[in-house]
This record gives C-alpha cells, sequence and structure tokens, in this order.
C-alpha cells in the first residue's frame, strides 16, 4: 500500500537523480556565495579600520587598529597569558553555566507538580529575573569572596532565572489532552513526569541552554571585573584603564571565540541527544 | 442497576462548570446508556454538544456534577482499568519511534520491555505499519500516525475502547482503510467500543447501536439498533445496502442541524 513511490522505471529514477544533484549544486553554490560575501565584508571592514588608522584620520590610541589587535594576540599567545586567562574564565563560564541550569531546570520542572507551588512563587521568580545581575555583583564578591566562587556565583546568578522560566514554560506547555491519555492508562504523577514532561521539554530545554551560555559567560567577565587576578575580563579591565585599545580588542576576540565554541557545542549535544528533532539538521 | 456483566454504564449523568464569572454551563443534562460486552456503540451530536466531557466523565477524568458511571457494575474510583482512549488527534510522541509509541501503555503498566516490544511488533505487524516500527512520527503520513495510535490504543488490551473522533482528520479512503482494520481487531479480541462521532455515516456502517445526542445541553433523542444486510465489514458496499440511507436520513433529521 505504501509501495506505489517506488514503482519508478529506471529512465525516471536517473532524470529524477540528476535533478537532485542540481538542485544540491544550486544550494552548495548559494552556500558559497554568502560566505564569499561575509568574507568580503569582513576584508573590507578590517581594511578601512586599518587604512584610516595609517593615515591618522582614525586615532589607533582611541580606537586601536587591526594591526595593534594581531600584535596584541600575538604576543599574549607568546607569553601564554591568553591560554590561563581562558581557562580561567572558560571554567568559571562552564562552571555557571552547569550550575544554573542544573538548579534552574530543576526547580522550573519540578514546578510542574503542583500548580499551586508554582501560582505562589511565580511573582518571587519574576523579581528575581527583574533584578539587574551586574547589581549583585557586590554582594557575591562580600559573600563568596574574590576568587573563583565569586565568579562562578555572578555565572550561576546570570543563568539561574532564565533556566527556572524556560524549563516551567516547557514542562506547562505539555499537551493537556496527552496528559489525560497517561490518565486514561493510570499513569502516576511520577511516570507522567518521567515519560512525557521531562522529554517534552526537551526542546525548550536546549533554546534556554543555548540562550544561556551567552549569559553564563557575561556573569563570568562581569564578575571578573568587579575584582580579580587573571581571566578575560579582567585583561579586558586591566587593558581598558591603560588606554591599550588594541589589547582590550585583542582580549574581545578570543572571548567571541569562547563563545561560538561554547554555543557550538551546545547545539552539537542537542542533535546527539535529540536525534528525532529532524528539523535540525 | 448496576449489572456486573456490562462493562460500561452511564446513569443519568450530567455535568456544569462553573465560569469565571460564577454561571453554571451546563454541559450535559442527563444522559443514560449501556455498552454491553463485545458491542459497539456510536454516539453521535451536532458539533459542540459535549462528546468530549462525556467521554471524559466516563473514563473518570472529571467528576460528574449529577448521576454515576458504573464500570463492571461498580463505580470506580479514578479511571478504571482496562481503558482504552483515542482521540482525534493522534498524541504520538515524536521522541520515541513508531513501536515504543505503541509500547507506552506496556510500559506504564510495567513488566519486561521485550514482551511489550514483541506485543507492539506483532500489532504493527497486523496494520501493516511492520516495516514503520522504527520511524519517528515526523516521518509518517497521517493515516499512518492514526495507525500507530490504533495500535498503543489496542496493545495494552483494553476492556473497553473509547474513541472521540479518531477517524475524523483523514481522508476518506484512509479513513475507510482505518475503519476496516479497527472493526477487525475490535471483533476479533471482543472489545467494546464506545466510538464518539459527527459523522452519521461512519456511525451507521461500523456500529451495532448508535445513540443520538440533542445540542448544549445534550440529552438522548434517540436510540437506533442498526440492522444491515450483508457483510459488515466491507465498508463501501454497506453504505450501498439496503436500511443504510434510511437510518443515515433518519439520524440526520433527529439531529436537527440547520
Amino acid at each position: 500500500m505504501f509501495t506505489s513511490s517506488e514503482r519508478r522505471t529506471p529512465m525516471k529514477t536517473l532524470t529524477e537523480q540528476d535533478r537532485r544533484t542540481a538542485a544540491l549544486l544550486a544550494r552548495r553554490r548559494r552556500r558559497i556565495q554568502i560566505l564569499l560575501c561575509q568574507l568580503l565584508c569582513f576584508v573590507v571592514l578590517i581594511g578601512l579600520w586599518q587604512w584610516q588608522t595609517e593615515t591618522g584620520h582614525i586615532s589607533a590610541f582611541l580606537y586601536g587598529s587591526p594591526s595593534g589587535i594581531l600584535a596584541a594576540l600575538i604576543a599574549a599567545i607568546r607569553d601564554g597569558s591568553v591560554w590561563t586567562d581562558l581557562a580561567t574564565t572558560a571554567l568559571e563560564t562552564l562552571a555557571g553555566f552547569a550550575l544554573g541550569n542544573i538548579i534552574g531546570t530543576t526547580l522550573g520542572l519540578s514546578l510542574w507538580y503542583s500548580r499551586f507551588v508554582s501560582q505562589v512563587l511565580q511573582p518571587f521568580i519574576l523579581a528575581l529575573g527583574s533584578i539587574p545581575i551586574i547589581a549583585l555583583a557586590p554582594i557575591t564578591i562580600i559573600w563568596f569572596g574574590t576568587g573563583f566562587a565569586s565568579k562562578v556565583a555572578m555565572s550561576t546568578l546570570s543563568v539561574v532565572v532564565v533556566s527556572i522560566i524556560i524549563a516551567y514554560k516547557g514542562a506547562m506547555g505539555v499537551d493537556p489532552d496527552q496528559i489525560n491519555l497517561m490518565l486514561s492508562l493510570r499513569a502516576s504523577r511520577a511516570k507522567i513526569f518521567r515519560l512525557i514532561v521531562i522529554p517534552a521539554s526537551m526542546t525548550d530545554i536546549f533554546a534556554g541552554l543555548k540562550l544561556t551560555v551567552g549569559f553564563a559567560l557575561v556573569g563570568a567577565i562581569v564578575g571578573e571585573f568587579m575584582s580579580s587576578t587573571n581571566g578575560l575580563g579582567h585583561e579586558i579591565f586591566k587593558a581598558g584603564s591603560l588606554y591599550a585599545i588594541s589589547a582590550v580588542f585583542a582580549e574581545l576576540v578570543v572571548t567571541v571565540i569562547l563563545a561560538l565554541v561554547l554555543s557550538s557545542i551546545v547545539t552539537r549535544v542537542e542533535r546527539w541527544l535529540l536525534p528525532w528533532r529532524h528539523d535540525l539538521s | 442497576m448496576g449489572r456486573p456483566d456490562t462493562p460500561l454504564q452511564a446513569l443519568d449523568l450530567g455535568k456544569a462548570f462553573l465560569t469565571d464569572t460564577g454561571e453554571e454551563l451546563e454541559i450535559i443534562r442527563s444522559v443514560s446508556f449501556a455498552l454491553e460486552r463485545g458491542e459497539i456503540v456510536s454516539l453521535v451530536g451536532p458539533s459542540g454538544c459535549g462528546k468530549t466531557t462525556l467521554l471524559n466523565l466516563l473514563c473518570r477524568l472529571i467528576e460528574p456534577s449529577q448521576g454515576a458511571v458504573l464500570w463492571n457494575g461498580r463505580e470506580s474510583d479514578g479511571v478504571p482499568p482496562g481503558v482504552g482512549y483515542m482521540l482525534q488527534k493522534d498524541l504520538l510522541l515524536p521522541w520515541r519511534s513508531a513501536i515504543q509509541n505503541v509500547m507506552l501503555g506496556l510500559q506504564v503498566r510495567g513488566g519486561a520491555t521485550s514482551e511489550h516490544r514483541a506485543r507492539a511488533r506483532e500489532l504493527l505487524d497486523q496494520l501493516g505499519l511492520g516495516a514503520f516500527a522504527d520511524h519517528y512520527p515526523s516521518t509518517l503520513s497521517g493515516g499512518m500516525r492514526q495507525r500507530v495510535a490504533l495500535a498503543r490504543t489496542l496493545a495494552p488490551e483494553p476492556e473497553v475502547l473509547l474513541f472521540d473522533e479518531p477517524f475524523s482528520a483523514l481522508d476518506f479512503q484512509t479513513k475507510i482503510l482505518i475503519e476496516r482494520d479497527t472493526l477487525r481487531l475490535v471483533r476479533d479480541m471482543q472489545r467494546s467500543l464506545l466510538l464518539i462521532t459527527h459523522d452519521v455515516e461512519e456511525a451507521v456502517s461500523l456500529s451495532d447501536r448508535v445513540i443520538v445526542l440533542s445540542r448544549r445541553p445534550s440529552s438522548i433523542v434517540s436510540e437506533h439498533r442498526i440492522e444491515l444486510s450483508g457483510d459488515r465489514s466491507n465498508l463501501i458496499a454497506l453504505r450501498e445496502s439496503e436500511g443504510f440511507a434510511h437510518y443515515v436520513r433518519k439520524i440526520w433529521t433527529e439531529l436537527d442541524v440547520h
């Protein structure tokens, strides 16, 4: 009954194949075009910047220059400081990201268990969510000291509320008919939670992870701004205070690379854990 | 009143909801009927007559405002065992393959996974979906998805099947095929089926009895025992048979659809 589409003549299969190959080629050509345009934009912008600073129209002292940034990067790589700073910030970010999301997702999902508790807690969660995290920085230093812990705390705080809200929304977004189906099978609440609510929330939770990986990095860097001895945020703050603008940009480049790497890891993990989500590929 | 040999009885069942403005909204006024063992009964009514509310009352997902639901002659505390619940939406879990979806009810009940898998495989084969066991729902057609939902419903061998317009979203041809399979499996397994539908032809062609509901607040308008000559499993020929049009016309008139 379902095999009618397989009954094709070899001739037709061949042309079908050709058509598909042509479509794939067109798609690849378009991807290359986009890539070339992106590269062109980058080169033109950097070129203009370099040219303007060399001719003196733009002050390299105030705005930095591409060659200066490159020199600062090479110097940081040569003396090895970039690796320790990168490792410090990456570790703080990952710790805050993991801690914030584990706490947030667990809380958010478990709010599904009691509508009453979730309604009671709603204004508190919203109030916490509206606090600008940077305003908490002085307190975290008092509570957690000036070391690693206070950066992880800042990073965790940046993540946790968003994570709670997203996980809760995901859990409450489960189709009530789906719940009824499980109830008709006489499933316990624990089984509904495990078999339906958790997996159904995964799409939202991963959207949250992609969002909060950036927040975690912001939290860690803000923490480093307040007080630190190393880390990318520390270097940016220090270089900025010394008017070493090219060095600031060099550290920013490293920060952007770190952010991209972290979010691509999350995307990869999602593809690996949620293979049923075909629209991702 | 409670008959232990009757799988499902509704006695003067009624339901009213309280709206946010404090008004009583009466959905079902009074409905009484029985579903006997091995019987297929359809409830037809105009749209918005509270058919889904009635279904949820019957399987005790919501509490009635009046009357009682008896399962095998007894009032059940919570959802009774042996209910197969199927809706228009297939409610397949997108993260589970077809066979894993079929295993859901068995998994809730507990026991060995290997047995669940064997049972699910058997049902999928019977419904012509053996080759699609490991496919995710998103890669299946609407008809195939509803077949998987049917297999999921039948897998735990429920005594009573409660179907809420499960075939109404399908095209005619797919619908006839899946109806035929449903009929075959329900008859083979000696199950009782209560089918809620607004499709009069579907009700007449599949059922032993058709109960007609009024518009909201619903009560029973009439009841018809469907007696048709010829092969009851040939759902197309049945539509041409003597008496079919008569039943359909009569029920249509009683539905009072303008």
